[in-house]
């Protein structure tokens, strides 16, 4: 683990100190390309305030949208006609970009929590719902045959076959949607916010903090990561048996 | 009478005449597929048949309709007593990944007892079936840790839990290598012969020549789809019988030639 972390941690801190002294050396403009320490002395207690409202408005779309996604994706498992009349629908909706739908939410929901929310929601829904949907039928027909013989109801045959088979289905798109949660909530905060990471990018480009910028968009980066990597931890330990489930 | 009562072997010596299981008439065709046309057999209790044909023929399609997989589209399956319990065990082991060996061996059980949860002596009945196939020290083992041949046998206890008076088996060790298949193959038979559970039938789908004279009292020989039985050959080796036994027999002989004769 840590040697694996060693090389690119190397090449990282070399970038850095590449780019410190090349910014100090061609006396390059702060607005245009601050150096690494002057990013630094923007990390400040208001940066962590505006990263953890960013953070929790992604977190909480993220969790609604599974939730909502599976249930979702259940009930297209169960009643196949909602599923032939509601997915093209569903799939129309999701190539709308969400920039495009984002002040629309901001009229609607105001300028508030719940416009970053619903954002995050929509973005991170589709996802979850197609590889949800995806992983309730991938249980091979054998061992369907196999719950057939056994006696199962449709209730076990679900929980104590399909559900556990989804897993690695659901995770990998867990993965994918817990970046996108973070993006949902800087979209819905560029178009109308007073607070978070979105508002402070916008605000400080405005005025050319660009040093704030870099912190800004460091911390909005970082956001996804975590959201990332907990989950990833959380797949590794909870799927031991799998490699990975399709996308 | 003393004898049998004391005899720890099952087989055709106290064999009672009357079937435990009989098909009358069966057909099943899906759409234009005529898989089973009229086949009529029955199956006395205590019996080790095998089910031989060409691949296609049909007899994977007759065993699910003896398990309730596949419904009968004529004809009936007469069971010897509304009681009489049959586990079907297929030729891959299908083992949940996420459950212990135990836990898969469980599986049966839990899906019985519907809401309530297995209990201590369920368990303990869990740990005697992996006892019973040589498994019992991998309780706490989860699929991917073990070989195939080792699935297989946790897909064999899972299969005996529930205490069937009949097993159907879908050419269960057909995925195996020819060396696990054979001990497998002794496995079973050891068990079925034993006392250690209920288990008095078995009714086995094999394109195997050798391993269905082996393991068998008598070999079904099928037909091509739709399967038909070409005929009906008892194998009279007396048991406990060794590999070498039935190789060379007459019978090996005269099946072979059935089935290469292609009817």
């Amino acid at each position: 683990m840590i040697a694996r972390a060693a090389p690119p941690l190397a090449f990282g801190a070399l970038a850095i100190v590449v780019w410190q002294a090349a910014v100090m050396i061609g006396k390059v403009p702060e607005y245009l390309l601050p150096s690494p320490t002057a990013i630094l002395a923007t990390f400040d207690l208001s940066l962590l305030k505006q990263f953890g409202v960013t953070f929790l408005e992604a977190l909480a779309g993220f969790l609604i949208a599974s939730v909502l996604a599976f249930a979702v994706a259940t009930l297209f498992v169960r009643f196949h006609l909602l599923e032939e009349g509601l997915f093209p629908i569903a799939i129309a909706v999701k190539t709308t970009p969400i920039v495009a739908i984002a002040p629309l939410l901001v009229i609607w929901l105001g300028t508030g929590w719940w416009s970053k929310i619903v954002a995050a929601v929509l973005i991170c829904f589709f996802p979850v719902l197609v590889n949800v949907v995806k992983g309730l039928k991938a249980a091979d027909v054998e061992y369907l045959e196999l719950f057939k013989t056994l006696g199962a109801s449709r209730s076990q045959e679900f929980r104590k076959l399909r559900v556990p088979y989804c897993l690695p289905y659901l995770f990998s798109a867990l993965k994918i949607s817990s970046s996108l949660a973070v993006v949902g909530a800087i979209v819905g905060e560029f178009v109308g916010a007073t607070k978070g990471l979105g508002y402070l990018i916008i605000i400080s480009s405005a005025h050319l903090e660009t040093a704030t910028l870099f912190s800004a968009i460091i911390a909005a980066a970082f956001a996804g990561i975590a959201m990332f990597y907990a989950i990833g931890f959380a797949e590794r330990r909870l799927i031991f048996w799998s490699s990975g489930g399709g996308e | 009478m003393n004898a049998i009562v004391l005899s720890e072997t099952r087989g055709p010596a106290i064999m009672p005449p009357d079937p435990i299981l009989s098909l009358e008439d069966l057909s099943v065709v899906f759409g234009d597929l005529v898989a089973i046309k009229a086949l009529s057999l029955a199956v006395r209790r205590g019996e080790f048949v095998s089910l031989l044909g060409p691949s296609g023929c049909g007899k994977s399609t007759l065993l699910k309709a003896i398990a309730g997989l596949v419904p009968p589209t004529g004809g009936k399956i007469v069971r010897a007593f509304a009681s009489m319990s049959a586990s079907f065990m297929f030729q891959k082991p299908l083992l949940l990944p996420w459950r212990t060996a135990l836990d898969n061996v469980l599986l049966p059980v839990e899906i019985e007892r519907g809401g309530n949860a297995v209990d201590s002596s369920d368990r303990r009945n869990a740990e005697r079936m992996l006892n019973l196939v040589q498994l019992g020290e991998f309780a706490g083992a989860y699929p991917h840790q073990l070989s195939g041949g080792m699935q297989q046998r946790v897909a064999l206890a899972r299969a005996l839990i529930s205490n069937p008076d009949v097993l159907l088996l879908d050419e269960p060790f057909g995925a195996l290598d020819e060396l696990t298949r054979e001990v497998l193959n002794e496995e079973l038979i050891r068990i079925w012969r034993s006392m250690e559970t209920r288990l008095s039938t078995v009714i086995m789908v094999t394109h195997s020549i050798p391993e269905a004279a082996a393991m068998s009292d008598r070999v079904i020989v099928f037909s091509q789809r739709p399967a038909r039985i070409v005929e009906d050959v008892p194998v009279d080796v007396p048991r406990p019988r060794e590999p070498g036994d039935v190789r060379s027999a007459a019978f090996v002989r005269r099946i072979r030639a059935l089935i290469r004769s292609g009817r």
